[in-house]
Formats: C-alpha cells, sequence, structure tokens
C-alpha cells in the first residue's frame, strides 16, 4: 500500500530520524499553513496525490511570492493529477539547493536481498539516469548494517563529495532502518538534497515515497485507512463484492474488478484467472470483469458474487472457466451457487437468455456439479456449452468467441 | 535415491500446524494416497491428541526426540498463520530439519527475507511461501497438490513443471497428461516476492537427472526469476527442453493498479514486465532447446516441437466435444 507523502514524513521518516524540510499538511486553507507561510522567505506546495511525476504534471510549485501562496494552495490542493483527485497540499519550507541524489531501498529478487539504490545524479525520473552513474549495494546479511559499509560502498564507487561521507553515509542507514523497520517494499527519496544552510551544509529528504508490504504484520490498511489501488472510486458491484468475504473466511470470492466490456468473466485460481483472462483479451472478447474466486468457497458466497458478476449491464457472453481444482467442490460452487442465481436472476427478469454461454471445469464432484448446472441450463433456457477438462483451459475463450461469432454475429476487437 | 531433493522415497514429513482445517485434511489424504509417508504432526497444546492417523506432538523438539518417529523426520511442512511462519521456520532449522515446505500465503516480506538468508547459512532447501507442494507420482506427494484424487492430473512421466502458481500446476500436469506425457516432478514454488527456491534453483538441482525429459515453466510478472533461467541456461547451466509460458501480458494494456494473483506480480517502475521476460527467454531460445508458448495451451506444441518423447499415448481426439450442448 502506497502512503501518502505527509504520511511518510509524519510517521516513518520522523521515526527512523531521516532529516525532512519543515513542512504542513492541510486539505484546506488555515491558519497553521498562514502561520507557516508567514515563518518562511519560499514555500514549495505539493498537491497530495499517491500517483507519481507529479512535478511534470505541474503539481509541485516554487512560490517566493506570499500573496500567490492562497490561490496556488487553494488549486494545488483540490486538483486532478493524472486522474486522481488531490486530497490536500503539502507546503515545505523552499530549501537552497546545492545538489540532488537518487536514493531507494526495495527488494532485488536478483540477490533476493534489499538493496540500497544510489546515484549523484539525482532529481530526475530514476528511468532517466544513466544506468552507470546508477548504484546498488545489497544488504546480504539483514542483521547488521553500519554507516561503515556504506562508506566503503561510497568511497568505491568513486563519491566525490569526501566532507559527506560521513553525514551521507549515516542518513542512508537511517533511510535503510525505516525500510525495514517499517516493513516497506519501496521507500524512495528523490532527490535527496545537499542543501546550503548558511555556513553550513545538510541532507534532506526533499521527497518522499513510501509503498508498505500489504502482508505486514501490521496491517497498513488498518494504520492508514484502506484504498483503491485503481485510482479511482470502487464501482457498486466492487463495494459490494468485498462484502461477501467479510466475516466469512471459507473460501475467497469478493475479488471483483470491472472494466468496459461485454463478457461476463467467472474464473477461479490466482493462476488460472490470470491465464483465461490474458487468452480473452488476446482472443479479442471485451472483458466486463475479473473474478479470482478459491478456497472452496461455500455455495451462498457463490450466489452472491454470481449476481454481482451477471448483473453488469450490456452483457453479450459469459465463461465460467477454471483448471482442475484441489479443494473446490464443483458441484457446491457451479451446481448449487451458480444455478441458484441464475434460476433467480430469470425468475426476476434480470438475465438476459440469449447471452452465449461457455463453462470449462474440472475438479471435485465435478461430475455431478457439471451436470447440475446443465439442468439449470434447460430449465432456463440459457444457450451454452459445457466442458469438462478435456478442453485445455485457455481453449474456452476461444471455443466462446466462436459461439458468439456464429449466434449472435459479435465482432471482436482484433487482437495483438 | 528415488525422486528428487524435494520429494523422495526417504522423505518423512513433519507438519506444523497440524490440526488446523487445511492441514488435517491434508493429512488424512496424504496416508490415503500414500500411507505412511507423513510421520507426525506438530501443534502446541494438542500434543498426545489422536484425532489425526499420525501421533500429534507439543514442539518439534519431542517428535524429534521420540525414538519411534524421531528418526525418520526431515522434511516440514507448514501451515501455520502468517505471522507465525517465521517462528515455525527458525524451530524447523534449529531441530535439524534440511528441506521445508511453506504453504502459508501472506507471509510478511521482511519474514521471507530473514527465512531466506537464514536458509542460505544452514544450506536447508525452502519452498515458497505461497507454495501447494510437491507431487512425484512415482514416489510420494507433499502438500495438497492434486486433491484427494490426484490421478486426474497425474500419471509418472518425464516432465517437470514448476510453477508460481499451485492450481496451474495441477491443471498443466493434466493438460499433459491428456496428450502422453507423464509427470516426473510437479513443484508449487510460490509466487511471493522473495522467493526461496526459484525456477533456476530447481533446475541447478535436476539438471542431472537422468529422468528429467523436459520442464514446463509458468512464469508471472514481476521480479526476475523468469529471466534468472534465461542466464542460467545461456550460460550452459541447464541443457534439456525448456517450455514456458508466461502470464500477465495483458495488465500491460490496462490501467495501473489492475493488478491480479500474487504479491510478487506487481510490475514496479517498469521492472518485471512479462513482455520482458518472453523476450529474454526467446532470446536463450535461439541457441538452446527453450520455447515460450503464446498462448497457454500451444505448451503441448512446443514440448513436442522440442522432440520431448511422449510417456504414452495422446488420448485425446482432434476436436474436443463439450459435455453438454444447448445452443
Amino acid at each position: 500500500m502506497k502512503l501518502y507523502e505527509h504520511e511518510a514524513l509524519g510517521s516513518i521518516f520522523k521515526k527512523y530520524k531521516i532529516p525532512v524540510p519543515r513542512y504542513v499538511f492541510s486539505a484546506e486553507m488555515n491558519d497553521a499553513v498562514r502561520q507557516f507561510v508567514e515563518k518562511e522567505p519560499g514555500v514549495v506546495i505539493k498537491s497530495m496525490v499517491l500517483v507519481g511525476k507529479r512535478g511534470k504534471a505541474g503539481a509541485v510549485k516554487v512560490v517566493s511570492d506570499k500573496a500567490q501562496v492562497g490561490k496556488i494552495f487553494a488549486d494545488l490542493a483540490t486538483r486532478e493529477v493524472y486522474g486522481e483527485k488531490s486530497i490536500g497540499a503539502l507546503v515545505e519550507e523552499k530549501l537552497d539547493i546545492e545538489k540532488e541524489f537518487y536514493l531507494s531501498v526495495t527488494y532485488s529478487t536478483k540477490d533476493r536481498a534489499p538493496a540500497i539504490i544510489f546515484s549523484e545524479h539525482g532529481g530526475m525520473d530514476v528511468e532517466e539516469i544513466d544506468p552507470k552513474l546508477i548504484h546498488t549495494y545489497v544488504v546480504s546479511d539483514v542483521r547488521s548494517v553500519y554507516p561503515y559499509q556504506i562508506r566503503q560502498f561510497l568511497a568505491g564507487i568513486g563519491f566525490s563529495d569526501k566532507d559527506l561521507l560521513r553525514p551521507l553515509s549515516e542518513v542512508i542507514v537511517n533511510v535503510y532502518n525505516a525500510f525495514w523497520g517499517s516493513e516497506s517494499r519501496l521507500l524512495e527519496i528523490n532527490p535527496l538534497v545537499v542543501a546550503r544552510s548558511g555556513e553550513k551544509r545538510k541532507i534532506v529528504a526533499a521527497d518522499a515515497v513510501v509503498i508498505l508490504d500489504d502482508d505486514a504484520s501490521v496491517n497498513p490498511a488498518v494504520v492508514y485507512g484502506a484504498r483503491s489501488a485503481q485510482g479511482r472510486p470502487l464501482t457498486q458491484r466492487e463495494q459490494d463484492a468485498i462484502l461477501i468475504d467479510q466475516g466469512d473466511h471459507r473460501g475467497k470470492a469478493g475479488s471483483y474488478v470491472e472494466l468496459d466490456g461485454d463478457i461476463a468473466m467467472m474464473t477461479f485460481g490466482g493462476g488460472g484467472s490470470t491465464v483465461t483472462a490474458e487468452t480473452a483479451i488476446e482472443a479479442g472478447l471485451r472483458i466486463a470483469n475479473l473474478t479470482d474466486i478459491g478456497g472452496n468457497p461455500p455455495a451462498e458466497k457463490m450466489y452472491r458474487i454470481s449476481r454481482i458478476i451477471l448483473s453488469k449491464p450490456g452483457l453479450k457472453g459469459v465463461l465460467v472457466c477454471g483448471g482442475t481444482a484441489s479443494n473446490t467442490r464443483i458441484d457446491v460452487t457451479l451446481g448449487e451457487g451458480l444455478a441458484k442465481a441464475i434460476d433467480d436472476m430469470i425468475a426476476e427478469g434480470v438475465l438476459a437468455k440469449n447471452l452465449v454461454w461457455v463453462v470449462r471445469r474440472s475438479g471435485p464432484e465435478y461430475v455431478k456439479g457439471l451436470k447440475m448446472l446443465h439442468e439449470c441450463f434447460v430449465r432456463n433456457g440459457i444457450r451454452g456449452e459445457i466442458f469438462d477438462s478435456q478442453l485445455p483451459i485457455t481453449e474456452a475463450p476461444i471455443r466462446l468467441k466462436e459461439l458468439l461469432i456464429k449466434h449472435i454475429a459479435y465482432k471482436p476487437e482484433q487482437s495483438a | 535415491m528415488k525422486g528428487t531433493v524435494y520429494l523422495n522415497d526417504k522423505t518423512g514429513i513433519v507438519v506444523i500446524g497440524a490440526t488446523g482445517r487445511e492441514a488435517s485434511q491434508v493429512i488424512k489424504e496424504s496416508e490415503a494416497l500414500y500411507p505412511g509417508i507423513v510421520k507426525a504432526g506438530i501443534t502446541p497444546g494438542k500434543g498426545g491428541s489422536t484425532e489425526l492417523p499420525v501421533p500429534v506432538f507439543d514442539t518439534l523438539k519431542e517428535a524429534i526426540s521420540d525414538p519411534k518417529v524421531g528418526p525418520l523426520l526431515n522434511t516440514a511442512l507448514i501451515y501455520v498463520p502468517p505471522v507465525s511462519v517465521l517462528d515455525a521456520v527458525m524451530e524447523c532449522l534449529d531441530n535439524g530439519i534440511k528441506v521445508l515446505y511453506i504453504i502459508t500465503e501472506h507471509v510478511p516480506i521482511r519474514d521471507s527475507e530473514i527465512i531466506f538468508q537464514e536458509k542460505v547459512r544452514r544450506g536447508a532447501i525452502i519452498v515458497g511461501g505461497t507454495s501447494l507442494g510437491c507431487f512425484v507420482p512415482s514416489v510420494g506427494r507433499i502438500g495438497a497438490i492434486g486433491g484427494k484424487d490426484p490421478s486426474i492430473a497425474f500419471r509418472d512421466g518425464g516432465i517437470v513443471v514448476i510453477s508460481k502458481s499451485g492450481g496451474l500446476t495441477v491443471t498443466t500436469a493434466e493438460m499433459f497428461k491428456r496428450r502422453g506425457w507423464g509427470t516426473y516432478m510437479a513443484l508449487a514454488i510460490g509466487g511471493d516476492i522473495i522467493s526461496n527456491t526459484t525456477y533456476a534453483d530447481v533446475l541447478k538441482e535436476i539438471k542431472g537427472d537422468p529422468r528429467v525429459k523436459g520442464v514446463v515453466m509458468l512464469g508471472e510478472p514481476g521480479g526476475s526469476y523468469e529471466e534468472q533461467v534465461a542466464d542460467l541456461i545461456l550460460s550452459g547451466g541447464f541443457d534439456k527442453p525448456v517450455v514456458a509460458f508466461i502470464s500477465g501480458r495483458f495488465q500491460e494494456r490496462m490501467p495501473e493498479g489492475v493488478a491480479f494473483g500474487h504479491a510478487g506480480a506487481i510490475v514496479e517502475r517498469g521492472m518485471g514486465k512479462a513482455t520482458d521476460k518472453i523476450a529474454r527467454l526467446e532470446a536463450a531460445g535461439k541457441k538452446c532447446p527453450v520455447k515460450v508458448a503464446f498462448y497457454y495451451h500451444d505448451l503441448v506444441k512446443a514440448i513436442e516441437s522440442l522432440g520431448v518423447p511422449r510417456d504414452f499415448e495422446d488420448s485425446t481426439t482432434e476436436h474436443v466435444k463439450p459435455l453438454y450442448s444447448t445452443i
């Protein structure tokens, strides 16, 4: 889960003694902001959004003329940045910047260890820095990380500013400790600046990107509040789906994402759902939703997610597709849960009969479950084909495409 | 030794967190399929319980000290909640267990990192987190892989299936079985960011095994474990046929944030894209017997094109007929 910059500064950078500019955050202009601005010769104002590259979107502004602060604050605190609505603005002291570094800590799957990534050429997007100028220190023993190790690393890469060796190495160790202690998966400071302060120089984090591990020992959604990863509010059906798994840990049926297509996707298992959706898209089907059902959910959960999946407006086809389940009962999930949803929705007149269905599933009690679903199709006049695992899982979306073209003249997207 | 380092005819399993819902079901199923492969279970506070077909102990140390089962224990199957996994792993390593499977999902990454570094220091083998287990039809099974009736998907043969996704491990074995290739070993390595056993780790372990005729690898976006296979093969570290399918190309065409599947399957700052993984493996395929399938079901054609011999007859017909049709 990604944190807003002010959350990272207030709860993590402060705790681990990472030097930051003086700052104040607010959703709206108030006395605290006015008093802060009064004391500073100049300020930097930033929109508080989760999306990156704010500077390029004009959502970070340096303001020296205090008469302009109110107007700029009001704009940045409320504007949309790449489609994401700002929740407020961060106002920081304007630093007298001498130079800018890049610093981040993340997990390297190459080394299977935390990696400290540093460049003397920060301030621009990391992808724009010449890879030869980016250096990595791999923490191959997480039990001990000391500043001297970082100084050896900096000396080894030819770090040019010898006076900064000690303070920089101490800041980097603090940043590493913040990454480790807060259970982050990414902690990035770009730029980490060297600022002039009278006769002295100081190292200051002029930005803060923190992505916490969603599986951390303390759930970040509990600490910071749940937030959608999609940069848009959840749809009604997505909100309804989340409720399915609340208070009932038997199986998982509530993972549901809505898209703009016309093919309902009832898919099972993380890997199976991904390859099925992928093949459907490659084949030119416009998918209306994504699901990832597993862990042998009871019929009641299947009933609820089935109704959600099938209630998306504008559907033309339905794909019910999963691999060979190890655990999930096919009679319970398809024979009972899905079939009852179809019965009820047809009776209520809220499910079209002219949809084209393809079902492909195997696993415990699949013979019984697929027969029950077929009986449901017959009594409700549902049109489609039902396969077991003789049909490879990813040929199911291709078969659905063929049936759609043949029976309702579906026009698939041109595949890539 | 019959089998692999991951599962062989000497394997004796101790289940950590044995009396939980999933674990107790797996113990009962394992006992029915391969009697005696599970030797003991551990649940603090449940020592002496007779609810399982194997003896239950409060601590692993007690099980190891037991004259009857102790000497037979060498493989741990971990089913404890996410925050207890690190503790369970340390209990196993400190009691001399050298092969561990972590079935638990959602292990904190920081704990996974500590586990990985301990594993390296101690020279142990750990599979997971988020593993579904391992199946070697000629020897036995560890975990729930294949469910109550694994014969639907598994028959003894020469293919090794390695997958981050547990469900796809079984589905893939079954697809190959229907077309005439049996499984020598299926290993669900899990999709965590810090993976204790990677594809490349497995290939290094099995490279000299004459029973391995070909490898099927199922990859996902995120991280660099798939790329490491390309590097290993290009450096001459593995020379048997490898076919791969990498899922997740479609995520690249979707709005950012529409992520799906495992914790590790997140593309961050352009790193770990499915298309890059595919390109790296295809480049290895110019010099070595490596093939990437465009569609998942093309894996069968791919293994055929690399000349991996069938273990038995192809049981499918050209056109698969639906079980039921109402259209």
